[in-house]
């Protein structure tokens, strides 16, 4: 029996309108999670929610262990370089010196962030580059579970390819428990052992569907199959 | 097309730069013409007496209204910050600064002058600068309020997601981000700094630019008013050009 790492149950959250509609969902131990449905759905607010950045107007949410996340808009700190921005976080927890250096030297060659990389500002960066510092910024703290919002979108294809064996690393060395929101298929599906399928606003859980032992061809002919089933029904309503 | 546009924008700074240098010909002819009238000197007699100034003469009252300036707009800046950032957590701060603000907005350089001169004396220094302090703190104060609260939520949720406390919160993004928008309010509350603190110099009996206009203007001596005010429009406009300025263009970049 696989250990659940991340268990979010009956989760009902309202804006001005509702917007996540009893959404319940597990990641288990050193899975790779996808989480997949149209643009505006609800996905990042899910995501939020997971992380505890967001509460539930109901459901609740329960975590084993720390939770890192990396945001779609990066949101790293345009005064400070990429080394200072991945450092954030060691030093909000009080480490300091040659061990924070060493720490921030190990994630981010990890994520493939070079020393030349590291000194510069992030508006000097490509965007690959400063995707895969703030995921070394959620990384150094070495997180049991791992959020990833969008993490393709807006990087070009040697980028996405970069990203992509950054990440396939981390889960080999690491089995990092992960929830990838995307709605890029063809990104998303190699990497994903399981995926939620979400309806369009507001988002509920549509179907379950388990990618092991599918080729990459079935798990898209899979999943766009059950996209364009939910999106016909909600055509129909 | 493009050539084109890069002809009409080179006609177009040209005529801009005209347009400045027709400014500065427009002050001095009616300088010109109201010296015709012989109730003022005109500009080659007050040139004379400028050249004639001593430079021990001039450094320091220069220095004088400096001092005053960066002195009180320095107190004003540092109530606005810490007015702002208890602002930012407490509604009772917020409407007193909201009101501060607005009362002393209300007050002009002359009420300040004349009610502290007649209560601190004209020997002391400190009229000028607490003038100075009170006319720029509502301007400051306004956007200091404003500027703390122009952090990006964004990135205030991403350092909050990798362990900030409130204190890094504030030192780490809303502080940094303040930084465009004070730089551009301290340019303006610096300008104008130097252009109260001579009214208040002028009431006392401490020295400075201001003071001196006044000395010059008791000894009927014309050709000094004219000097001294010239001296203050170098200082005004040389800080402004040469330091606040490019100050204030650096700070722009800071964010992207
Ligand atoms: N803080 C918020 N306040 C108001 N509405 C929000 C907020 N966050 C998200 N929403 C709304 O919730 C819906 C889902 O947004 P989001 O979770 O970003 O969708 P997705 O990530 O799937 O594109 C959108 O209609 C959005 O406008
Ligand atoms: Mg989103």
């Amino acid at each position: 029996m696989a250990r659940v790492m991340l268990d979010v149950s009956s989760i009902y959250k309202s804006f001005s309108e509702p917007v996540l509609v009893d959404i319940s969902l597990h990641l288990n131990r050193g899975e790779v999670l996808g989480v997949v449905g149209p643009n505006g759905c609800g996905k990042t607010t899910l995501l939020r929610i997971m992380a505890g950045l967001e509460s539930p107007d109901r459901g609740s949410v329960r975590r084993e262990g720390k939770v890192g996340i990396v945001f779609q808009e990066d949101r790293l700190l345009p005064w400070k370089t990429l080394w200072e921005n991945v450092a954030l976080g060691l030093k909000y927890h009080g480490m300091r010196g040659e061990e924070l250096a060493r720490r921030v030297r190990e994630y981010s060659s990890m994520v493939g962030l070079t020393d030349s990389d590291l000194s510069l500002h992030p508006r000097k960066a490509s965007g690959g580059t400063r995707r895969k510092a703030a995921l070394a910024r959620a990384l150094v703290l070495e997180p049991e579970i791992l959020l990833l919002d969008e993490p393709f979108t807006g990087l070009d294809v040697k980028a996405r390819a970069s990203l992509r064996e950054a990440l396939k690393w981390i889960w080999d060395e690491y089995g990092l428990s992960t929830v990838i929101v995307s709605h890029q298929l063809e990104e998303l599906l190699p990497l994903a052992d399981r995926v939620y399928v979400l309806t369009p606003k507001p988002a509920k859980v549509a179907e379950e569907i388990d990618l092991r032992g599918m080729d990459l061809e079935k798990r898209l002919e899979r999943v766009k199959e059950a996209l364009l089933h939910i999106l016909s029904r909600a055509g129909a309503d | 097309m493009t050539q084109g546009n890069k002809g009409a924008d080179r006609v177009q700074g040209i005529a801009f730069r005209t347009g400045r240098i027709l400014a500065g010909l427009f002050v001095l002819a009616i300088w010109i013409s109201a010296s015709a009238t012989g109730m003022l000197p005109g500009p080659v007699e007050v040139l004379a007496y400028l050249l004639s100034m001593r430079l021990e003469e001039v450094v320091p009252q220069v220095l004088k209204t400096l001092y005053n300036s960066i002195t009180g707009f320095s107190l004003s800046f540092l109530a606005s910050m810490v007015l702002g950032l208890l602002s930012h957590k407490l509604p009772l701060i917020r409407g007193f600064s909201e009101a501060l603000s607005e009362i002393f907005n209300s007050t002009s350089a002359l009420v300040w002058s004349l009610v502290l001169v007649a209560t601190l004396g004209v020997l002391s220094p400190l009229p000028p600068i607490l003038v100075v302090a009170a006319v720029t703190l509502p301007h400051i104060l306004t956007a200091t309020v404003s500027a703390l609260s122009s952090a990006d939520p964004g990135l205030l949720e991403a350092v909050r997601s990798v362990g900030a406390r409130p204190s890094d919160e504030f030192f780490e993004v809303i502080l940094p981000s303040s930084v465009p928008l004070l730089a551009s309010a301290s340019r303006v509350g610096l300008g104008t700094a130097l252009r109260i603190s001579v009214v208040a110099e002028a009431f006392g009996s401490s020295g400075g630019v201001g003071y001196m206009i006044i000395r010059s203007y008791n000894l009927a001596d014309a050709s000094g008013v004219l000097a001294w005010s010239l001296v203050l429009i170098a200082l005004v406009l040389g800080l402004d050009q040469l330091v606040l300025k490019p100050l204030e263009r650096r700070a722009k970049r800071w964010l992207e």
